[in-house]
């Protein structure tokens, strides 16, 4: 690659002959204010929000459409450019509403920041605001506001460049003009909700978010999604210990800037349903509440004498419980049967480009330290259903609602001797158990997922586990205690460092360097 | 002085086939595929000093030497003539007086490039000279001026006529190019600029209609003769529309350099008895106007106008007599950019009508003393700071009526009616 010399605020600057001006100064860490800019999206120019100076230019040019040259000066910060700056923030205002206040993108607004930041001047606009549509649906997750709208027309470009499905245009000209769905179109293909996250200002905001928190009472979290196997990295923004909305979080090896509308809500049945919160044990054919003690205790015997000896568990379990609950079935009968969930749905093109068939987020990861008997779901429900196994334990997944062969597995779980489920709800499957564990979800854990591709990611607990509930990996440990292991408390970092040491794929993988963006093995550099 | 442009209009059926070539068409055409070459034809239309009649004056031959030899895209020529700036009608008299010049100069300006598909894009609202353009192309067509091995020579040209639908910044020439490949006709980024990256982001060059009708006469006649007339810079001839109040409206021919009082006076008859002038757009509605008193010795071509602080533009000349109030032709002028603003980029989105707005204050006696400099301050921030020249085109009128009659405008605000 040609590599260029610059000059950006007196600064010399060493960069690529491909970039931008915007980019350049962005990668040195100069911000250059705009709206219609999109890294991901094709080049408008169109709100001259980054208009720079650039010596030997006649006029002021707009730092997204200009490419860097050898010994180009730039001055982001001349008299002409703040001016200008100030000038496209006044245009920009004086048709836009002032209602911040019950405006839902108040405190994450480019042109609420750029004003405190460019700005901070009263408007000289004497007239009446020209007035437009409000409350637009333009599809089930998306509703639209025509005032506040600036027409960056980052989601026309959205909808054009990345899902191809060209919902929305622009209509109209001059200061009348507006964002519209074409005739007969709603804004409802798999990504849409990602058109209220590049909105930049209030235009377009997600109906399933708006009006329930304002964003600076958010908690964000750094974490996965779970809802499938792409592992899109997301921001869990979550408020009184529950999760408010999920976020694309930017990473150029996943989901670079985007997340899909079933991964973006699927926190809602998650939250939506009273948690289990204490231990259940049968007792006359009923289960009561029980303390942990009394429920840890008969495991280890009960499935111990259920030989031949099956377990199940979710795929959004996290690598380090998947690698416990392996030892723990292996401690108890080595030749227990051990698979993980595992479902597939059809996909349309447009939810391709981001979701994976398979519904597990951790699949791979999962039978990759150990959950992996080489017979395949289908082969272990068949052995259930032939009524070939004595016992069995799940953890995570309510089977008896998420196969076909509902009632022939409802009768295979009642045959059973003893059945052990590990559930954050009380599910049909953990009404049959003999003993119900209460666990956690995905979003109270520290853990990783190993995605589709391979890609080792980590997450963090957004929310604290309710009240008498223990980590899933917490239950192995104490198992695994009760099983005469030495080192049983472990904590997530030590479970995966003994995966680094115990599974060659994972050799010499450090839990710090996943980092918040994840590594493949093949960046490990490997210990002689 | 000899007429090149309108050498034909005065004739019975000028235009048709028959008549033009008659009087010497497609001369120029038999010259150039047989005796020339492309690369001779760009050369002598360079030393011809012909620019641009479409407003920015850019030298013709320049443009066309831009377009990238070894591109294997497919190249166009597209024909400007959605000629729709206020007070400008010069095209309109060739489009329909003198169609073949016009698709004459199309065809040498199509070779000269290598071009083998043209366009016309005309205005929508020009529905006759479309009829005139449409029976020209098939008098070609059938001639044989048009289509595969024109006059055996093995080159090959079609011909489309498109219509536009209506808006002013279609005539823009990235506007143009969007709206003839079928999009909403939105100004494209500069760069990449038309020669590369024109029309289906092929090599594109864009002329206008008073451009391409002067090729045939610089090709026949020779290069030198045409570079003969006019100054050193401005050479050949120009039409020029005049309307307003002026005794003799009308398009007319001049020699470039030609002094533009004497033309106001005694060509076009000068101002109606008993008013006096005040003021003349010369180049169509988005140059600053010049007030009776800077005219002095202005010369009507592209250096001398600037000199006297203004711009040649398309040569649509508006003469204001003292009968007019300047806050209502501001207002006037004003409102109509607003209205044409394509509403992409927000300069020029927001600032056309908040001018527009301001202007119809004042106007109508609700204006305050902060106004002019409001509007001065508007359309600074608009020029030179949008994606294309409408916004430039909003803002030069603006300032200009308010700098040079302040007075006016001012006398609105404290008296809430016209001087005048």
């Amino acid at each position: 690659m040609d590599t260029v010399k610059l000059t950006i605020d007196g600064r010399e600057i060493e960069t690529t002959k491909e970039k931008t001006v915007i980019q350049a100064a962005a990668d040195a860490g100069i911000s250059i204010p705009y709206y219609c800019y999109h890294p991901k999206l094709s080049i408008a120019g169109n709100c001259r929000m980054c208009l720079v100076e650039i010596e030997k230019m006649p006029k002021l040019q707009i730092a997204c459409n200009s490419m860097v040259n050898e010994g180009m000066v730039v001055k982001t910060q001349s008299p002409q450019a703040l001016e200008a700056r100030k000038a496209i923030m006044e245009f920009l205002l004086i048709n836009h509403p002032l209602d911040c206040p019950i405006c839902d993108q108040a405190g994450e607004c480019s042109l609420q920041n750029y004003y405190m930041e460019h700005s901070l001047m009263g408007s000289n606009f004497l007239e009446r605001k020209e007035n437009n549509r409000k409350r637009e649906v333009f599809g089930p997750n998306v509703v639209f506001d025509a005032e506040r709208c600036i027409k960056c027309t980052r989601c026309v470009r959205f909808l054009e460049e990345v899902t191809r499905t060209d919902e929305l245009t622009i209509t109209n000209r001059g200061d009348l003009s507006t964002i519209a769905l074409f005739p007969g179109k709603t804004l409802d293909n798999p990504l849409s909700a990602n058109v209220n996250d590049i909105c930049p200002v209030g235009a377009l905001t997600d109906r399933d978010f708006r009006f329930k928190v304002r964003v600076w009472y958010l908690k964000n979290t750094p974490s996965i999604c779970p809802g499938c196997s792409t592992g899109c990295n997301i921001t869990i923004g979550s408020t009184q210990n529950r999760i408010s909305r999920f976020k694309p979080r930017i990473n150029e090896s996943v989901n670079s800037h985007w997340i899909c509308d079933e991964g973006r809500y699927c926190f809602h049945p998650l939250t939506e349903v009273e948690r289990l919160t204490t231990p259940l044990i049968r007792q006359e054919g009923g289960l009561v509440s029980s303390n942990w003690e009394a429920a840890l205790a008969p495991i280890l015997s009960g499935l111990g004498s259920a030989t031949p000896l099956a377990g199940l568990i979710s795929g959004r379990n996290t690598n380090e419980e998947a690698f416990l609950f392996a030892k723990v079935m292996n401690t108890i009968s080595p030749q227990a049967a051990l698979e993980v969930f595992y479902q597939e749905r059809d996909l349309t093109e447009t939810a391709k480009i981001l979701m994976s068939p398979d519904r597990s987020p951790n699949f791979r990861g999962a039978r990759e330290v150990g959950v992996n008997s080489n017979g395949g779901l289908g082969a272990w429900i068949q052995r259930l259903v032939e009524g070939k196994f004595q016992g069995a334990y799940i953890v995570g997944e309510d089977l008896l609602s998420l196969v076909p062969d509902g009632e022939k597995i409802k009768r295979a779980l009642e045959q059973l001797s003893f059945l052990v489920v590990q559930d954050t709800h009380l599910t049909a499957t953990a009404r049959l158990a003999h003993v119900v564990l209460p666990a956690t979800n995905f979003a109270e854990k520290e853990g990783t997922f190993t995605n589709r591709r391979g890609r080792v990611q980590k997450l963090n607990p957004a929310l604290v586990p309710p009240p008498g509930t223990l980590q899933d990996w917490e239950i192995f440990n104490h198992l695994l205690e009760k099983a005469g292991e030495k080192s049983s408390s472990l904590t997530p970092t030590e479970i995966f460092h003994q995966i680094s040491v115990e599974v060659p794929r994972y050799q010499g993988m450090s839990y710090s360097a996943i980092g918040e963006q994840g590594i493949l093995p093949t960046n490990v550099s490997r210990q002689p | 002085m000899e007429k090149i442009l309108l050498r034909n209009i005065e004739t019975q059926d000028s235009h048709t086939l028959t008549v033009y070539q008659s009087r010497g068409g497609y001369r120029a055409l038999q010259k150039a595929l047989k005796e020339m070459t492309p690369e001779k034809v760009t050369e002598e239309v360079i030393a011809s000093g012909l620019r641009g009649r479409g407003g920015a004056g850019f030298p013709t031959g320049r443009k066309w030497s831009f377009v990238p030899k070894d591109n294997p895209k497919p190249k166009y020529l597209v024909c400007n003539a959605d000629e729709s700036e206020p007070g400008t009608f010069k095209d309109r008299v060739l489009i329909e007086k003198d169609p073949h010049a016009v698709i004459e100069g199309l065809i040498l300006a199509s070779f000269a490039i290598q071009s083998h598909l043209a366009f016309i894009y005309i205005r929508g609202e020009f529905a006759f000279g479309y009829r005139v353009l449409e029976k020209a192309v098939e008098e070609v067509r059938q001639a044989g001026y048009i289509g595969k091995d024109i006059l055996g020579s093995g080159y090959d040209l079609e011909l489309i006529v498109h219509r536009g639908a209506g808006a002013y910044i279609c005539g823009e020439e990235t506007a143009l190019l969007s709206s003839l490949e079928g999009q909403r006709g939105w100004p494209k980024l500069k760069p990449p600029f038309p020669a590369t990256h024109g029309l289906f982001g092929c090599p594109t060059v864009v002329n206008n209609v008073e451009t391409l009708a002067a090729l045939p006469w610089i090709i026949d006649q020779g290069a030198a003769k045409y570079a003969a007339l006019g100054t050193e810079k401005s050479k050949g001839t120009k039409l020029f529309s005049v309307c307003g109040q002026i005794q003799r409206p009308g398009v007319y021919e001049v020699e470039m350099g030609y002094p533009l009082k004497r033309f106001l006076e005694e060509d076009c008859g000068g101002v109606r008895v008993g008013r006096k002038l005040k003021g003349v757009i010369p180049g169509g509605s988005s140059v600053p106007i010049l007030r009776w008193d800077e005219i002095g010795e202005a010369r009507l071509d592209y250096e001398s106008i600037q000199a006297a602080g203004s711009l040649l533009g398309s040569g649509g000349m508006i003469v204001i007599d003292d009968s007019t109030c300047m806050v209502k032709a501001a207002c006037n002028i004003a409102h109509f950019y607003a209205h044409e603003s394509c509403g992409q980029c927000t300069p020029c989105r927001e600032g056309c009508h908040w001018m527009e707005k301001i202007f119809w204050r004042i106007e109508n006696g609700q204006g305050n003393e902060k106004d002019l400099d409001l509007v001065a301050d508007v359309s600074r921030h608009i020029m030179g700071n949008t994606i294309c020249p409408l916004g430039d085109a909003a803002a030069m009128p603006a300032g200009a009526f308010i700098n040079k009659f302040r007075d006016e405008f001012e006398y609105h605000i404290a008296h809430k009616k016209c001087m005048v």
